[in-house]
């Protein structure tokens, strides 16, 4: 036998893995799944894995990345030995991307994946790349890449928006997407389709996998993220016991009827934390959370130091700090918003709770996937009330995981705007030729059926601006040149493209720092621009749990110091408010009907039966066959309620169109309220409902224009504009980096919405902006569905002298949309009639009540005018005090 | 439904017309704030896309004032171009297209901070240009909404709109004329310029307008 038979043999062998080389050395046995993705890597194959968190997903994927490229020969001569033994001098070159939502699991993730190098002494380093880099390690890293690189989908964006971006990543071998159900149904997820096929058009070989927590619908999610591709699907531990309760607020004890903190609960709440050695308490907003924060604190001024607070606004280095302490077991309990909802494993945590609605049978799960880590041991989330209808809500979300319906999520369908930015950023990311790229994006899922019309468009509005009729003067972005590769002539633009990558949209917000003499002082975080513009300096505020006093505010810095006394003011943050799903909302019905029927299973229902039974008293419940309505007259104008349980984005879009139809019959302006629930119109005319409130008010037949039309009328188009504007480049937004040289170009969407409309309707940005509210804010799918549903029922219109139980969360709600079909110069006349009116009555005060408007953290800034509330808590709208009879 | 309204400052009787301008009958003079000229155009320059048409519409509304009332002269209150980028034959050819078919009407500019930046008009454009504040009898015309003593002050710059409120929660915001204590503030008259909202004080007097009529609401109850 001579030696060069030998050398062939040997690697045929079959010999250990380097990923159960690892696990042996760590007394580990793998479970299935790992073992299904590490032989389906080996085999060069792609796929989606769906586990919940803390089943081991990541080394699954990442072991199975080293046993396949670890031991490559690294541009030496020298082939490596089994365990590297000879370091090579120089690592592996960039040869996987981990991308990853959210920048806070990056450094999570960077210790979990170096955790192996180090001890198989292998010769690969990992790094990262977020928003978070410092401009130090991009240098280092433009120099050389990490062999294996976590990044976001934006920071990848922004990676392939460098002249030599082919080169970067010709080394490339695989990517892993982790938590690929946070991206899947949004844009970002669409932002990341194009980079990938932009990767798999460089690397044709390229393997992906996707880390994924349950979905309603994988099959999608794997095709979105594996468009014309075989792939496997591979399913991790799922059999983790869930518990989920309620917290019962206490009997004697009533709480407030809706629109509230749920601070009434505090004492129970604090109670439980004290019961168990670390937990997470989730709040839907960051308001609440910093509420919930100082008044547990005051309740036990003694876990100061023990508990901590956690929200996307605060500083960076407050949030890992925060994360590191639960992970040593060193916090009690931390109040989080959704900035916690995922990856980082925290083992210590036993015990979650949710302050007020999970809003999803998915969310809740996932949070209550944070607790009780380690293996044997149950999740359990506590669900916190924060008034009577959560508790319905409640055992509907356990009834809907007992069932195991869970939501899915889809990808959203050839939005412009991000295809607009895509187009710039591979025009700067050493350029395209149109046809190749055309067929290249229409290999995503998103964009897989782009018409070549569409795909013009887009061209000609990097181009001219505009579509190639209309073609803006003056205007460039990028142009191709004499062999018809495109580029970016300009380096401004270049720069500011760059800055403006990605597709979240948020408010202009500065940044709070401690005031000192040098003007240097540490920085607590972000605060939205619009909330500081409403303070003035010695106002006080609350932010990361402390009280302050806003000492001045200059170039888009708000400084503080610390402050005393009581009374402050909670940011508030304009989050968007998450719709009930259409899961949880089903299986709130289902409790409804039951209770109609007399059914009160459950502690929950029976806690909630005395609110029942005065909304029976007072109206009616709805049942199988019946719809219910409301009507009311108060002094704010003509009521209307009705109650289609569908979730907050199908009652805007009702609304809309029933105010539109409405609106057909008598002109009219109407403000809309809306909650989960049902929907309320409010007229400042009066309006005879029982004579206008017929079936063909349902009507399927003109759905669409009648709703396209309501939104015309409407201001929804406008907001959604907004988005579609500032990631398609038409707004630039600037920020608190963006240099002077570019305020001037800082322009309200509004005022983009308008030109538009006036100077070039035809424009597809704003036909996008159409289509997305009807899609996304309005779900006409949903909305259709909906229709059908009500108009299959008996209409219940009660005619009520107070807010019932169901009535009043609308009432108060302040965040309103309002759809108008009269003349602008009617309603102005009427409003200044009103006015005068008022003003000779002296009745009518309409001052900003600032300090209500920080009790509810989300909506407007709007006046409200503080109920009067009878002593056991009922409301009183222009009619003596009634007994409630609970 | 109004087209104006008359008011008494500094012991000039003039006009607030819907149209976002004011008017001086007596003299003859019409006072246009904030056109801001250009602005798309210097969007557009700078990567930003734009439609076009916004200048054409502000001339034809110019034009539609010449024809409504007999007008000596334009006084344009600070901000007729809005950045350097401005100057864009496209933009500077349509204004003195303009400005050559009303020869006999004198146009006056008092320089505000974006005329500073983006320089002076075109002299083929025949707009005398003079610093704040340019005075006539009792009143000063400016561009910063300062007050001025001894004098009653007309000026532009801060794109003043106002947010009324009616019943049944409703809400309309439009660009105001807002008049306090020796001092009133126009509304910006140029298409594509947006607004800002005011600070009401106890002495204010509020004017909106929806570009066809205007109202002066009740505001007292609203400060």
């Amino acid at each position: 036998m001579s030696i060069a038979e030998i050398k062939v043999k040997k690697p045929l062998r079959k010999k250990t893995t380097l990923a159960e080389k690892w696990f042996t050395a760590l007394g580990w046995k793998s479970f299935p799944f790992q073992r299904e993705v590490w032989e389906a890597v080996a085999r060069a194959e792609s796929g989606l894995l769906h586990a919940t968190t803390g089943a081991g997903k990541t080394y699954a994927v990442w072991l199975a990345a080293l046993n396949q490229f670890a031991l490559l020969p690294v541009k030496t001569k020298t082939p490596l030995t089994a365990l590297g033994r000879k370091r090579a001098p120089v690592a592996a070159p960039l040869t996987v991307l981990w991308i990853t939502p959210m920048r806070a699991l990056a450094a999570d993730t960077e210790r979990s994946l170096k955790l192996p190098l180090e001890q198989l002494e292998l010769n690969w380093t990992v790094g990262m790349r977020t928003g978070d880099t410092s401009a130090a390690q991009r240098a280092k890293q433009s120099r050389r890449l990490p062999s294996a690189l976590i990044t976001t989908p934006e920071s990848l964006s922004l990676l392939l928006s460098r002249a030599d971006a082919k080169e970067i990543f010709a080394t490339l071998k695989m990517v892993a997407v982790d938590e690929w159900h946070e991206l899947i149904g949004n844009k970002r997820g669409v932002q990341l389709q194009l980079a990938l096929a932009r990767l798999r058009h460089w690397q044709p070989e390229l393997i992906t996998w996707g880390l994924s927590a349950t979905l309603g619908n994988l099959h999608h999610a794997c095709e979105v993220l594996l468009p014309q591709q075989d792939v496997n699907i591979v399913q991790g531990k799922l059999g983790k016991d869930l518990i989920v309760d309620t917290l019962l607020p206490s009997t004697t004890d009533r709480f407030p009827w809706a629109g509230h903190l749920g601070l009434r609960m505090l004492p129970q709440v604090v109670s439980e934390i004290e019961q168990c050695s670390s937990s997470l308490v989730f709040t839907n907003t960051r308001s609440q959370s910093e509420l919930w924060y100082q008044a547990i604190l005051e309740a036990r001024p003694d876990w100061a130091g023990l508990i901590a607070l956690h929200h996307g606004s605060l500083d960076r280095s407050v949030r890992e700090w925060v994360e590191l302490a639960i992970k040593d077991g060193r916090l009690k309990s931390v109040v989080c918003t959704s900035s916690l909802d995922l990856g980082v494993d925290f083992l210590p945590v036993q015990r979650v709770f949710q302050i007020g609605s999970p809003k999803g049978v998915a969310r809740l799960m996932q949070r209550a996937g944070r607790s009780g880590h380690a293996p044997g041991r149950p999740s359990r989330v506590t669900i916190v009330p924060t008034h009577s209808l959560e508790l319905v809500e409640s055992i509907a979300a356990q009834d809907a995981i007992a069932a195991r319906r869970i939501e899915p999520r889809h990808s959203p369908s050839k939005p412009l705007d991000v295809l607009v930015q895509h187009l710039v950023t591979v025009a700067l990311g050493g350029g395209f030729v149109e046809q190749q790229l055309f067929q290249e994006v229409r290999t995503t899922f998103a964009y897989r059926d782009l018409t070549v019309e569409q795909w013009r468009w887009a061209l000609d509005f990097v181009k001219h601006g505009g579509s190639s009729l209309t073609a803006y003067p003056d205007y460039r972005r990028a142009i191709p040149d004499e062999n018809g590769v495109w580029h970016v002539p300009d380096a401004h633009l270049a720069r500011r493209h760059r800055m403006s990558i990605g597709t979240i949209v948020s408010d202009a917000s500065m940044s709070l720092k401690f005031w000192s003499k040098g003007g240097s002082g540490k920085s607590l975080g972000t605060v939205e621009e619009s909330f500081i513009a409403r303070m003035k300096p010695g106002d006080h505020l609350l932010f990361g749990g402390r009280l302050l006093e806003l000492v001045r505010v200059d170039q888009m810095v708000a400084y503080v110091r610390p402050a005393k006394g009581k009374k402050a003011t909670v940011p508030r943050w304009n989050g968007g408010r998450m719709p009930l799903s259409s899961e949880l909302a089903n299986a709130f019905v289902d409790r409804m009907v039951a209770a109609a029927e007399g059914k009160f299973d459950g502690p929950e229902m029976q806690w909630v039966k005395p609110l029942l039974d005065v909304q029976i008293k007072w109206s009616a419940l709805p049942t199988r066959d019946s719809l219910l309505a409301e009507y009311m007259q108060s002094r704010e104008g003509w009521h209307f309620f009705i109650y289609p349980y569908a979730g907050r984005n199908v009652h805007l879009g009702l609304a809309s169109l029933l105010a539109w139809r409405l609106g057909r019959i008598q002109p009219n302006t109407f403000s809309i309220a809306v909650n989960d629930y049902g929907l309320e119109l409010l007229s400042a005319t009066p309006i005879d409902w029982i004579k206008h409130v017929k079936p063909d008010l349902f009507s399927e037949n003109n759905l669409l224009a009648d709703v396209i039309q309501s939104l015309n009328v409407g201001e929804l188009a406008q907001r959604r504009f907004r988005e579609i504007a500032r990631v398609s480049g038409l707004v630039f937004s600037g920020g608190p980096h963006a240099p002077k040289s570019t305020r001037q170009l800082q322009a309200s969407s509004k005022l983009f919405y308008d030109v538009f409309q006036s100077y070039d309707p035809k424009n597809l940005l704003l036909i996008q902006a159409q289509q997305e509210v009807l899609r996304q804010e309005l779900d006409i799918i949903r909305l259709t569905e909906t229709l059908s549903l009500m108009r299959a029922k008996q209409l219940n219109l009660q005619c009520i002298k107070h807010p019932t139980p169901f009535a009043f969360p609308l009432l108060v709600e302040r965040f309103r949309e309002s759809v108008s079909s009269e003349k602008l110069a009617d309603r102005i006349s009427r409003i200044v009639a009103d006015l005068e009116k008022v003003a000779g009555q002296g009745g009518h005060g309409a001052n900003q009540d600032r300090q209500a408007e920080v009790q509810f953290g989300v909506s407007e800034p709007e006046r409200v005018k503080r109920k009067r509330v009878s002593k056991d808590g009922s409301p009183m709208i222009n009619r003596p005090h009634r007994k409630s009879g609970f | 439904m109004r087209e104006f309204i008359e008011l008494e400052i500094g012991a000039a009787k003039v006009m607030l017309l819907a149209e976002k301008a004011m008017y001086w009958p007596e003299r003859e003079l019409l006072f246009i704030a904030d056109i801001h000229f250009g602005k798309a155009a210097a969007y557009r320059t700078l990567g930003q896309p734009v439609p076009a048409g916004t200048t054409v519409k502000n001339l034809q509304r110019l034009d539609a004032l010449l024809n409504k009332y007999p007008i000596k002269a334009i006084i344009f209150l600070g901000d007729f171009l809005h950045a350097p980028e401005s100057h864009a034959p496209t933009t500077i050819d349509v204004i003195h297209k303009w400005r050559k078919a009303h020869q006999e009407t004198a146009c006056i500019l008092i320089r505000g901070n974006h005329d500073k930046r983006a320089g002076d008009p075109p002299t083929k454009l025949q707009i005398e240009v003079v610093n704040e504040p340019f005075i006539l009898d009792a009143l000063a015309f400016q561009h910063s909404p300062v007050t001025l003593e001894n004098y009653h002050v007309v000026a532009g710059h801060s794109h003043p709109s106002f947010q009324l409120r009616g019943r049944g929660h409703q809400k309309i915001t439009m660009p105001c004329f807002h008049h306090t204590a020796g001092l009133i503030v126009l509304p910006s008259f140029g298409e594509f310029t947006g607004g800002h909202p005011i600070e009401v004080l106890s002495d204010s007097r509020v004017f909106v307008t929806d570009g066809s009529g205007i109202w002066e609401p009740n505001i007292k109850k609203l400060s």
